[in-house]
């Protein structure tokens, strides 16, 4: 899939210059929306007046002087468990089908305030948890590179939006890789920033102490660009972290010369799932990276079984804490695979959890230490592409192609950048996690290896052209 | 807990489990829970190492001083 909408930052110059207008923007993507989303399911609610009301304000206030920010006048979306007073938050399921908020999140109003144009609430896994699943009230989105893929999960409509090209940038949630693993089925950039860094308050929670709350976008930049808006301390939620927050644009274009990157190799190399495709494109990667300058080697972490571990004691336990008197009253109206998925929260021990949180400290301290030494780490974000609905791993294994929980349970900060396409046309990413508040760094090589990518793929199809063939899919 | 009970016994575990959490469990979901909580128990085996006990919890939790009201 392609985009020909302009970059975020492309789309703000043209609006300052008068070349654009944020109306013009707003009903170009409300048409997409419109031409697309009854094949992809992306959207739950498209909310086409209050659509048409922001933009209109943006331009007024474009045109009064008042400037708000990189996002003002840009149409974005919202992952379905963001609080958007006045209008349904749903969380995709039946249980809230009508629930209609009183406030905004915090980040919905982060994004009011800085002029961006709200198109709509996206498909999510019911609960940020469970799915695909079909027994709900709204269909699973569907992957726009091949329909019959699922985009993964949990953040699944904002993949789905922004991979056909609906809009650049929507919000998304990562508890165990929800922003990171659609970002990387789907060929998007999604960065699941450091636990504090952007409030909470107002998203519905599937585990307090792993919940992240972040960016899906079509590029580095815009991903950029929207955590820019997203992030801040908030002193009501007990979470944030009160840091100066830097600009995340700033350094995108320094490259990677003299930066350490580290390859926990072991996390993935032998995994069961590997596929050899996903190997080659971190091996290729790491090359890439050599050859920009940058100092790559193999470090060793701790077991990847004991942070999948820690990771989905950690997020079922608290889950179940959640929902424990809706699961009680009301276990058949949540999708069977969500209500699977809680059933064995409820069977975790205290001692259980406490174990988890402890092997959590452990976790965290020993990827701190090998950061003293490397600036990043890259890693796989998935070891498949992604799979068929009809060939989905069993949604109560503790089998997962996804390798992001790892981050979760420790907090630092990681994204997922795309590399190419799989022999399958499916996109193929990789992981880059940094220091703790050090998204900046994260940002900069998720750029440079975007930017080696894109231009490898030109000169790929300037080379097919060049030799008579088709530039493919 | 021992890391492999046998299926009774494991079936068992379960649905004590889930009366204690007060969960009703429809009959045709309950082999397909048996499977995964199995799978969960042995997952959660790996946490069981011998931490000492100088080894806390990551959230142990923090006060800021405060003022007084008056």
């Amino acid at each position: 899939m392609t985009s020909d909408q302009p970059s975020i930052a492309e789309m703000g110059r043209r609006l300052r210059t008068g070349a654009v207008t944020s109306v013009a923007l707003t009903r170009d993507a409300l048409a997409r929306i419109e031409a697309h989303d009854s094949a992809l399911h992306a959207f739950i609610l498209v909310t086409t007046e209050r659509a048409l009301a922001d933009a209109r304000q943006a331009d007024a206030d474009l045109a009064a002087g008042h400037d708000r920010g990189p996002m003002h006048g840009i149409p974005y979306a919202l992952k379905d468990i963001y609080d958007t007073a006045g209008i349904p938050t749903t969380c995709h399921s039946k249980l809230r089908q009508h629930h209609v908020p009183e406030q905004d999140s915090v980040v919905t109003a982060r994004f009011s305030e800085g002029g961006a144009v709200l198109l709509g609430k996206l498909a999510t896994h019911e609960f940020a948890i469970g799915g695909p699943s079909f027994d709900l009230p709204w269909p699973p989105s569907r992957n726009p590179w091949n329909t019959e893929h699922i985009t993964g999960g949990s953040s699944s409509g904002s993949a789905t939006a922004i991979a056909s090209g609906m809009l650049r940038m929507a919000t998304g949630s990562d508890t165990g890789g929800s922003i990171r693993g659609p970002a990387a089925w789907c060929g998007l950039a999604g960065i699941k920033p450091t636990y504090g860094r952007v409030s909470r308050r107002g998203v519905f929670p599937l585990s307090w102490t792993l919940d992240h709350c972040g960016p899906l976008a079509r590029s580095v930049e815009d991903a950029a660009i929207a955590l820019q808006v997203m992030a801040g301390h908030d002193k009501q939620d007990p979470a944030s972290a009160d840091v100066p927050v830097p600009d995340f644009r700033a350094g995108l274009q320094r490259g990677v010369a003299g930066l350490r990157i580290g390859i926990p190799r072991a996390f993935f190399a032998a995994a069961k799932m590997v596929t050899p495709e996903v190997l080659a494109a971190i091996d290729r990667t790491a090359h890439l990276l050599r050859d920009a300058g940058a100092m790559v080697e193999d470090v060793a972490l701790p077991d990847y079984a004991i942070f999948a571990a820690a990771g989905r004691v950690i997020m079922l336990s608290e889950a179940f804490a959640i929902h424990r008197i809706d699961m009680q009253t009301r276990l058949l109206d949540y999708a069977e695979i969500t209500a699977g998925r809680f059933v064995l929260g409820a069977t975790i021990t205290g001692p259980d959890y406490v174990d988890a949180l402890r092997a959590r400290r452990e976790l965290t301290d020993a990827v701190n230490a090998v950061l003293m030494s490397c600036d990043a780490l890259l890693t796989a974000s998935s070891l498949t592409t992604a799979p068929r609905f009809d060939a989905v791993p069993d949604a109560l294994s503790s089998l997962s192609p996804m390798q992001t929980i790892p981050f979760n349970v420790t907090g630092h900060p990681a994204m997922s950048v795309p590399v190419g396409l799989a022999a399958d046309g499916l996109p193929l990413s990789v992981q880059i996690a940094g220091r703790p508040f050090d998204e900046p760094t994260v940002l900069r090589i998720a750029r440079a290896i975007e930017t080696i990518h894109l231009s490898r793929s030109a000169g790929e199809v300037a080379a097919r052209s060049a030799a008579g063939e088709g530039a493919g899919a | 807990m021992s890391a492999t009970p046998s299926e009774t016994a494991l079936a068992a575990e379960f649905d004590c489990l889930m009366a204690r959490a007060g969960l009703t469990i429809p009959p045709a979901r309950r082999a397909g829970y048996l499977v995964a909580f199995a799978d969960l128990r042995s997952q959660i085996a790996l946490l069981h190492t011998n931490h000492s006990a100088t080894v806390e919890p990551s959230n142990v939790f923090r006060l800021s001083p405060m003022e007084s009201a008056r």
